[in-house]
């Protein structure tokens, strides 16, 4: 079975992985929430085997390079980190209710890089400009910053649903009733984003040093370079925010979802327009 | 006088002025993420009224990270963190040096009942337990005897106060460093050919020159391509000659800078030198004639006649049919142009006729003689990237204060502890509270350890 194979694979695991929340997230029973996070580990794992396996093919190839050097490659990439970050949660919040709001994010990464006629998923040889070392840890802290943009996004999206409903005011019954509490999402998005901005604080730092060593500057104002910074100043703004002046709430998830409409842009968008940043351009 | 300095102060160091120019510069960055580029600029402005096109030009706005705009909003924005940390200072230093007791007002009053434990031992039998329970967990511990009861005190982290302080210090750094590299910092360009050395380079902003006080020598360009066509290395093997000596010699591939005299250099492009060369022989009356190394634009004799040829042009690969050369000769009788290329027998071969249809692609056509081409000498050029930026260490040593920052402010905090013992009646009361800057979670789960040990140890 090749990694192709193994990828297909485990874009239809989290879709049934994403079903299965759905259906805890309905019926309230325990049972499909087990399900659901057996099957997203299951899919978690299988993922990872592909990765390896695409690496170890890329050296079969001749070519031999991390499985991080294409818009395709990202994706698969991102959808992993996003996974991997959510099972994490779980393990530690014991809550399997945010699955239904963040898997499908990881299935949506999946099914666009396979699908979208735009993205080439055959594994290419390096150009010498991504012949570094620092290739690796550039895209892995980017993503891992994404990926846990994505949860706040996805907490931030529960927060407003169950906000809408009944402003401020908690009410045990109903579907509504069995999204977490509103407290526990308000630490959840602040988490989730405190961790992501670290990591993209590290991401755009590495990026910044291999632009020092393969551009000759650390900082050319390239638009990828800019709207990673306009993204660390929006989740920046919403830490101070926070820290000052004690924002809470509806507040931090409304910023939570601007936060990642710029991640997006950011990481889709920007590529329509002219940069140095071209490689992501199928 | 003062009053007026208060209210510049006050407008300078609220955190609302700060999230307001962070969400300008926002806007900024976005809008010159989507105005055009300079060149685009220019054809968009002529279309304008002239003084639209002022205006345009004035806020610079087709560079607005260089803008007086831009400048203008990174000043207020230093300004408002200098500003700020200033006046926080006090207030931080105060915490920072907040004495162990008294214990904060009210701190003891409606703990929850599971911070409260009752023992039937003595006093003076507790006071160790506890002691060492503190010092276990938090190194040391102060005792203080009140009437409010017997006081222990122990804490943790309390640098850690000081984490947003490194943070904001970082962004300044950064800002200086990023100011120094663009006073004293240089960016130019060098084309060197293969085998030639060059000691000047083109400045990157405006139009001046820079020269060296040393000379690099491009010894050999390489390019290699994968089976694709993909580009798979881009290589310059490079000298670095100062005072007539080769100081240093080096292979510079992309992403593999070279330092040298307090530049680095960077492969950065490369193309095909303007002087490419013929290596062209002739044969007269089916007898070997003289072989000549020809570059357009160049004149030559042929021994024996009275004509001189010229070269028109010299052509590497001319309408997919290989290297070629346009020749004139001009004799007294003649004055013909034709031209020679290098792969004839093959363009025969396809068309056999070609020579009656074409007469100018006809070698022999100034009979006697015959032109061939042996082959063709082309040389590349590398073009080189140099950078000098004093700023550099200082943006760098920016990069690790913020890491080091970041990790204080979001994974440290500040945790103070109390423990107060009292009898009452028969009974002790053993009260413990705490404080923290931050992460009230952490600190409650502290409490709840400490309550745990502390009963586990006086039933033992």
């Amino acid at each position: 079975m090749n990694h192709t194979m193994i990828l297909s694979w485990v874009t239809f695991i989290y879709f049934a992985s994403f079903v299965l929340y759905l259906f805890r997230l309905i019926s309230g029973k325990e049972f499909w929430g087990r399900a659901a996070s057996f099957l997203a580990w299951v899919g978690l794992a299988a993922q990872t085997i592909a990765l390896l396996l695409r690496w170890k093919n890329s050296y079969d190839l001749g070519m031999g390079h991390v499985p991080l050097a294409n818009l395709y490659e990202s994706m698969i990439f991102f959808a992993w980190a996003i996974i991997l970050i959510y099972l994490i949660i779980e393990w530690r919040t014991k809550s399997k209710i945010i699955g239904a709001f963040v898997v499908p994010m990881a299935f949506l990464a999946m099914a666009y890089a396979s699908i979208s006629p735009d993205i080439n998923n055959r594994i290419a040889p390096l150009i010498p400009a991504l012949q570094s070392n620092w290739l690796t840890s550039h895209v892995v802290t980017c993503f891992m910053g994404y990926a846990a943009f994505a949860i706040a996004f996805g907490c931030g999206l529960i927060y407003l649903l169950k906000n809408m409903e009944k402003g401020d005011v908690e009410k045990p019954a109903g579907f509504l009733g069995r999204l977490p509490a509103l407290a526990t999402l308000d630490t959840l998005i602040y988490q989730s984003t405190a961790l992501g901005f670290v990591f993209l604080t590290i991401g755009i730092m590495t990026g910044s040093i291999w632009a020092h060593y393969a551009w000759g500057s650390y900082w050319s104002w390239d638009p990828k370079e800019t709207w990673s910074l306009i993204t660390w100043l929006i989740y920046a703004i919403m830490l101070h925010s926070r820290f000052v002046r004690g924002w809470r709430g509806k507040r931090m998830a409304i910023l939570a979802l601007i936060g990642f409409a710029c991640v997006l842009f950011t990481y889709l968008g920007v590529n329509y327009l002219p940069g140095m940043h071209s490689y992501l351009q199928a | 006088m003062s009053l007026k300095k208060n209210s510049l102060w006050s407008f300078f160091s609220s955190v609302k002025l700060t999230i307001t120019l962070l969400a300008l510069i926002v806007l900024v960055f976005i809008a010159a993420t989507f105005l055009p580029a300079y060149e685009v600029f220019q054809t968009f402005t002529k279309q304008l009224s002239p003084g639209a096109a002022k205006v345009f030009l004035f806020l610079q706005l087709s560079d607005l990270y260089h803008s007086p705009l831009f400048y203008f909003l990174m000043t207020l924005l230093s300004l408002n963190l200098i500003i700020c940390s200033i006046n926080r200072f006090p207030a931080l230093w105060k915490q920072y040096k907040a004495p162990h007791f008294p214990e904060p007002a009210g701190i003891f009053d409606s703990l929850p009942q599971s911070q409260i434990i009752t023992g039937n031992k003595e006093i003076s039998k507790i006071k160790p337990i506890v002691a060492s329970c503190l010092k276990k967990n938090y190194g040391s511990s102060k005792e203080a005897d009140t009437e409010r009861g017997y006081l222990f005190y122990a804490e943790r982290g309390r640098l850690s106060l000081f984490g947003v302080y490194i943070v904001h210090l970082s962004i300044l750094v950064m800002i200086a460093g990023a100011i120094i590299g663009s006073i004293f910092g240089l960016t130019a360009d060098i084309n060197i050919k293969e085998g030639e050395s060059v000691n000047v380079a083109t400045l990157s902003k405006g139009n001046g020159i820079h020269k060296l006080d040393f000379s690099v020598r491009c010894d050999k360009f390489i390019v290699e391509f994968y089976e694709d066509g993909t580009p798979k290395t881009y290589r310059s093997d490079l000298s670095f000659i100062k005072n007539g000596q080769v100081e240093r010699q080096g292979t510079l591939l992309v992403n593999h800078p070279i330092s040298f005299d307090g530049f680095r250099f960077y492969q950065y492009s490369y193309g095909a030198a303007p002087d490419i060369k013929a290596i062209v022989t002739y044969t007269t009356a089916g007898k070997k004639g003289g072989s000549m190394a020809l570059a357009a634009g160049d004149t030559f004799d042929l021994p024996g006649s009275k004509a001189r040829g010229f070269v028109l042009r010299v052509e590497e690969n001319i309408m997919q049919r290989g290297p070629a050369i346009k020749l004139r000769i001009i004799s007294p009788k003649k004055d013909i142009q034709f031209w020679v290329f290098q792969q004839l027998d093959q363009l025969i071969a396809m068309n056999p006729n070609l020579l009656t249809e074409v007469p100018m692609f006809n070698p022999g056509l100034f009979t006697p003689f015959v032109f061939s081409i042996d082959r063709i000498e082309q040389h590349y050029y590398t073009g080189l990237h140099l950078v000098r930026d004093p700023g550099v260490p200082l943006v760098a040593l920016g990069g690790l204060l913020m890491i080091a920052g970041m990790i204080i402010v979001f994974l440290m905090s500040y945790q103070r502890f109390w423990v107060r013992m009292k009898q009452e009646g028969a009974k002790i009361s053993i009260s413990i509270a705490g404080w923290s800057n931050r992460n009230n979670q952490q600190l409650q789960n502290k409490i709840d350890y400490l309550c745990r040990r502390i009963k586990e140890e006086i039933k033992a």
